[in-house]
Formats: C-alpha cells, sequence, structure tokens
C-alpha cells in the first residue's frame, strides 16, 4: 500500500489533539484508513444519552472523493438505513475535497439533531415521522435506550 | 438565424420517393422554368407528407465544425474565450442569441447563473511566497497555485487530481471548482491546460462532446449501438429519421423506436405501463385460438389476421374471432374499443376489471401487430423461396416478381404505424375525435389485412390488383397521420 498521504496524517492528528466535542475518531491500529468513531448523541434529541458507533473509511482517492460513512449501532432516523447508511449530501454530490473528517462527523452529528424526513432513506421511519411525529421520536428514544446504551 | 448553413433537404423517406430529375432534360433558359412565370404555389411538404423531415446525418467531424460555428461567432461578439463560450451555450441550450440577448442586459447576472463568476467577487489576497493547499496541505511556491474566477487557490496537483477523478465518473463539463460550496465550473482551457496524460485528455474530449449534442435541441445521437452518426435537424420535433450509417429507425425528439402517431411522453407511458403489466396481459392472450367453427387449435404463423381454418376452411378474424365477411366492409370495427356506457355506476370492482379489460383490448393489438411484423419477416423469406420456385418452373422472371418485394417492405411500414395508433388511442378521451381516429384506424387496419393476404397468396398476374391496394394502404396510413400527427 503506497504511503499515507501528508493529508490524511494532519488530520488525524489534529483529531487526536483537538477533538470535536462529543465526537471520538481512532484510527484502526492495522488500517490509517479506517476509523473507530463513536458519536454521542446531541442534547435535546431523540438519541440524547446515547453513544452511536460508525465506522468511516478513507478510499483511495480521498479527498477528491468522500470518506464512505456508516453507522453500526441502530438508529431509528429517516435519513439512516437499516444497514446504517447515511443519506447526507457532503457525502455524494456536495462532496469537496475541501472538507476534511471533522466537518463530515460535525454533519452528521448535525443531522441526529435536525432529522430531514422529506429527503428520506428509511421510507418508513421517514413516513412515521411526517404523519405522526410524537411516535416516531418515542421510537427513537426507545431505540437508543435499547442499542445505544450501556454498550 | 443561428446556425446560418445551408441544410440540405434530404427526405426522410427512400422507398416510396420517386425521382425528381426529370426536368434535367431542360434548357437553364427553358420556358416552363423561368422564375417570373412560376405561378405555382409552394406546397408545404408536410402537408403533403406529414412524416416529411429535414435532417442530416452527421460524422463527428461535421458536427464538430456545427458547433465551433456556434462557439466562434458568441466568442467574437461578447469577446470571451471559446471555452467560456462553450459554458454559456450548454447552459442555454446553444440558443446564441438568447445569450447575447442576456449579456447586453445584464452580463454579471449572466456569467454568475451560468457558474463562470461566483455571486460575490472575492476579495484579491495578499499573495505570499509560500501556500499550503488546503487540499493537500503541502505548502509550496506560490506559482504551483491555480485558481478558477473565485479566486479560490489549490495547487496543481491537486487540480490533476480532482480532474482525474472527475473524468473516471464520467463527469466533464460538469467540473467545477473543489472549494466548499463553491458552484463555479472548471471551463474547458483551464482543465486542458493542466491535464497532461493523453488518454484522460481524449477521455475529457470525448465526454464534453457528448454534453454539448445532448444539450443541443438540434442534434440527436442515433440509438444504434456503437453507431458515432448524430443526426441534425432545425425542427425539434417527434419526426422519424433514418440512421445513414446503421439504418437504425428512430424518433428525432426522444431517441426511442419512431412512434408516431402517438406522442413521446404517452409512449414512454405505454410502454412503461405495458411492462409492469405485461405478465397478466402475457397469461391472457395465449399464442394460439381455436377455430370458432370447428374448435380446432390454431396457432398463428403469418402476419396476416385473416385466417382462414386449414380444417373447415372458416374465414375469420384472428383478433375478433368474428367471420371475415364482416370485415370487408365499412363496418370493420374490431380494432374499436367499446366503453362499457354505465361504468361510472358500477362498484370500484368492476370498475378496476373495466380497466384492466380496456388495457388488455390496447395490448393485445398492440402486441398481435408487433408478432404480426416478426412473422411478415419470415413471410419475406417464405416469398423469396417462393420466387425461386416459380423462377425455376419458368412462371415470370426474377425482375417480374420483384414488385412483391416493395409491396412486403411497404405492409411493414402501414403495420408499424398501425401499432403506434393503440397507445394513441387508449391515451385518448372519449368523444367524436376518438371516434374519428378509430374509424380511420379500422379502415387502416382493414386495408393492411387486405394487403398481407394478397401478398402471402400472389401471383405475377396478381399485379395490378396488388398494387392497387398497396396504394389504398398507404393513402389510410397518410390520411391518419395528417389527421392526428400534431406538429
Amino acid at each position: 500500500m503506497a504511503a499515507l498521504p501528508r493529508r490524511i496524517i494532519k488530520e488525524t492528528q489534529r483529531l487526536m489533539q483537538e477533538p470535536v466535542p462529543g465526537i471520538s475518531a481512532v484510527p484502526d491500529d492495522s488500517n490509517a484508513r479506517y476509523f473507530h468513531v463513536i458519536v454521542t448523541g446531541p442534547e435535546d434529541s431523540p438519541f440524547e444519552g446515547g453513544l452511536f458507533k460508525l465506522e468511516l473509511f478513507l478510499p483511495e482517492d480521498y479527498p477528491m472523493s468522500a470518506p464512505k460513512v456508516r453507522f453500526i449501532t441502530k438508529i431509528y432516523h429517516p435519513n439512516i438505513d437499516r444497514l446504517g447508511r447515511i443519506c447526507l449530501d457532503i457525502l455524494k454530490d456536495k462532496w469537496s475535497p475541501a472538507l476534511q473528517i471533522r466537518t463530515v462527523l460535525l454533519s452528521i452529528q448535525a443531522l441526529l439533531s435536525a432529522p430531514n424526513p422529506d429527503d428520506p432513506l428509511a421510507n418508513d421511519v421517514a413516513e412515521l415521522w411526517k404523519v405522526n411525529e410524537s411516535e416516531a421520536i418515542r421510537n427513537a428514544k426507545e431505540w437508543t435506550r435499547r442499542y445505544a446504551m450501556d454498550n | 438565424m443561428e446556425n446560418p448553413r445551408n441544410v440540405g433537404s434530404q427526405v426522410g423517406e427512400s422507398d416510396m420517393e420517386c425521382s425528381d430529375n426529370d426536368n434535367d432534360c431542360f434548357d437553364d433558359d427553358d420556358y416552363y422554368n423561368a422564375v417570373d412565370d412560376n405561378d405555382i404555389e409552394q406546397i408545404d411538404p408536410c402537408k403533403l407528407d406529414p412524416e416529411n423531415f429535414n435532417y442530416q446525418c452527421l460524422g463527428e467531424e461535421q458536427v464538430e465544425r456545427l458547433l465551433n460555428e456556434s462557439v466562434e461567432y458568441l466568442s467574437y461578439n461578447l469577446k470571451i474565450t471559446p471555452s467560456l463560450a462553450k459554458v454559456l451555450l450548454l447552459s442555454h441550450q446553444w440558443r446564441v442569441n438568447k445569450i447575447i440577448e442576456k449579456y447586453r442586459k445584464d452580463a454579471s447576472d449572466l456569467l454568475i447563473t451560468s457558474r463562470i463568476k461566483p455571486p460575490v467577487t472575492p476579495p484579491s489576497l495578499p499573495v505570499s511566497r509560500y501556500i499550503t493547499c488546503p487540499v493537500c496541505v503541502i505548502p509550496q511556491p506560490s506559482e504551483k497555485f491555480f485558481s478558477l474566477s473565485c479566486a479560490h487557490l489549490f495547487c496543481k496537483d491537486c487540480w490533476v487530481t480532482h480532474f482525474e477523478v472527475q473524468i473516471n465518473q464520467g463527469i466533464s463539463t460538469a467540473i467545477s471548482c473543489m472549494a466548499r460550496d463553491c458552484v463555479v465550473l472548471a471551463p474547458e482551457d483551464f482543465v486542458l491546460k493542466h491535464l497532461s496524460r493523453p488518454n484522460l485528455r481524449e477521455k475529457y474530449q470525448q465526454f464534453t462532446f457528448q454534453d454539448y449534442v445532448k444539450s443541443h435541441p438540434e442534434l440527436r445521437f442515433c440509438p444504434g449501438p456503437n453507431c458515432p452518426i448524430v443526426v441534425h435537424s432545425s425542427e425539434n420535433k417527434a419526426k422519424r429519421a433514418i440512421c445513414s450509417n446503421c439504418k437504425t429507425v428512430f424518433c428525432f425528439q426522444c431517441g426511442m423506436d419512431y412512434h408516431a402517431p402517438t406522442e413521446c411522453s404517452i409512449i414512454k407511458k405505454w410502454l412503461t405501463k405495458c411492462a409492469d403489466d405485461s405478465e397478466t396481459a402475457n397469461y391472457i392472450s395465449a399464442h394460439t385460438k381455436d377455430c370458432p367453427e370447428c374448435h380446432i387449435c390454431i396457432e398463428k404463423n403469418g402476419g396476416c389476421n385473416h385466417m382462414q381454418c386449414y380444417n373447415c376452411k372458416h374465414d375469420f378474424c384472428w383478433m375478433c374471432l368474428g367471420d371475415w365477411k364482416s370485415h370487408g366492409s365499412e363496418y370493420y370495427e374490431c380494432s374499436r374499443y367499446r366503453e362499457n356506457p354505465n361504468i361510472a355506476h358500477e362498484s370500484v370492482h368492476a370498475q378496476a376489471r373495466e380497466a384492466l379489460k380496456k388495457y388488455l383490448h390496447y395490448y393485445e393489438r398492440w402486441e398481435n401487430h408487433s408478432k404480426s411484423l416478426k412473422l411478415e419477416e419470415q413471410t419475406l423469406e417464405n416469398l423469396r423461396s417462393r420466387i425461386n420456385q416459380k423462377v425455376m418452373a419458368g412462371v415470370g422472371t426474377w425482375i417480374d416478381w420483384q414488385y412483391l418485394f416493395t409491396a412486403a417492405s411497404l405492409l411493414a411500414k402501414c403495420r408499424y404505424t398501425l401499432q403506434y395508433t393503440y397507445p394513441y388511442a387508449y391515451y385518448m378521451d372519449v368523444g367524436p375525435r376518438k371516434e374519428l381516429f378509430e374509424y380511420q384506424q379500422a379502415q387502416l387496419e382493414a386495408e393492411i389485412e387486405n394487403l398481407s393476404w394478397k401478398i402471402e397468396r400472389a401471383e405475377t398476374t396478381d399485379r395490378g390488383d396488388l398494387e392497387n391496394q398497396m396504394d389504398i394502404a398507404e393513402k389510410r396510413r397518410t390520411t391518419l397521420l395528417k389527421d392526428f400527427l400534431d406538429f
């Protein structure tokens, strides 16, 4: 495997030295392009109190291509599907090489605070979120309690 | 005029046209050809032939030349680089005059909405000798840095990798600046200045060419597999184009199979519907039917819908199983779907059944004519061997039998149109216009079946009769198209 680009080294160093509040991202011991991520559920959201595990992988042509990110912890959210895949514009067509791991994770954290049921990935969840928001939020809290706590 | 080219008129149809070179034998000063004596009104060719379509089949170089004329004209008029002219043309469907008009009105607004300039003019930054590239975070001398009009500086290496990644994803004219939320596009000269690998440059130019052609309302790629031909026409209409290279016949507007008299949007709806519902339809429409007279099982092995039972010699219609005698007259109605007049008062279940029944009526006929077209290709093969036999047996010469091939190709053309009248009718509102359409459709269908019947059984002596039948069928076809093709 080719040597790690300076860009990835710099980003990793900064993530370690000045971590983003509520987010931890640690590179895997055997693969510096694979990160173990933990995002804490934002305050005043149905995910509050939960610790959500994610995996983040930097592809060969990063930063020209977006990192691949997936939730490992089960989560009840209209923009995240059963396999943990995330519907977020900056991970797809709105990706810019000037964005970083840090900005991506911040955006994911923001997505937890502000779900967007009009641009859904998990259709049944989005549907409930639109027609009966309080029940959807109850479900999200229940899933957070069941899957994202005491791990 | 946007493209001041003298586009040679080419008639889309070759098989039916007779050559018009008769006046070659007159001298230039011929009395009858004198210009000022020309009191004959110019007749719009579309009135004579509703399928008349002026177009040209162009090769890549000819297309390049055509596009370059617009590019040069615009870049000369607005005093901008050809690359920027291309960005403008692409975002304005190559409407040169529209661009010039907009430019004169508000140049800055045009350049911003066309993503050539950023919405906010960037502040001019003091340039230090060393800059750290925001993408690769490597500090380098400032000469290695480049930006678009938005002034977002990145090093050359990063630009090159950015272009490579984008091009390998098939993106070319839509490559934009690397900065976050910056929409400024990278024009062709900027990309090519940085790309050095010849295969990538070639790929990039190939992709941009495709984008230019696809955005141009007067151009359409031939949909034939691996065919490089581009069809050019100044009328962006759902007309029939025939590729001069691979002979693919397609609709100029949508690039799908030619579908007159049905519109592009309707045929798309119909084909999707057929793809969704075909299982049911296939189940219901079996490939064999029983003779209504003696109930022997009959497989259809020719295109003609006028069936004669080989067992009891009963003549009947394959479509409605009715006696063929009733189909010879103008009361031929088997193509018409009769809606249940009381349907509004029926239950939902009954309405669904009725909807399915209606769809199946049209689908069966659509499918049946499509199959007939294929079967008639086999008929053509049989015809060939039959003619061989006849010629060998001394019945007429090869030349004597040639008219049968003309007849067969006309039959295919008529049946093709007939096939496409069914989706048209399916989506028509009930009313006098639909009645008229279905009347004409029935007339066309009757004449086509007559023609098919005659071709399958033709002898040299029937030539006059057959040619008469050909004429009637083609007349019915053009009459229908004239009345119902909306251009």
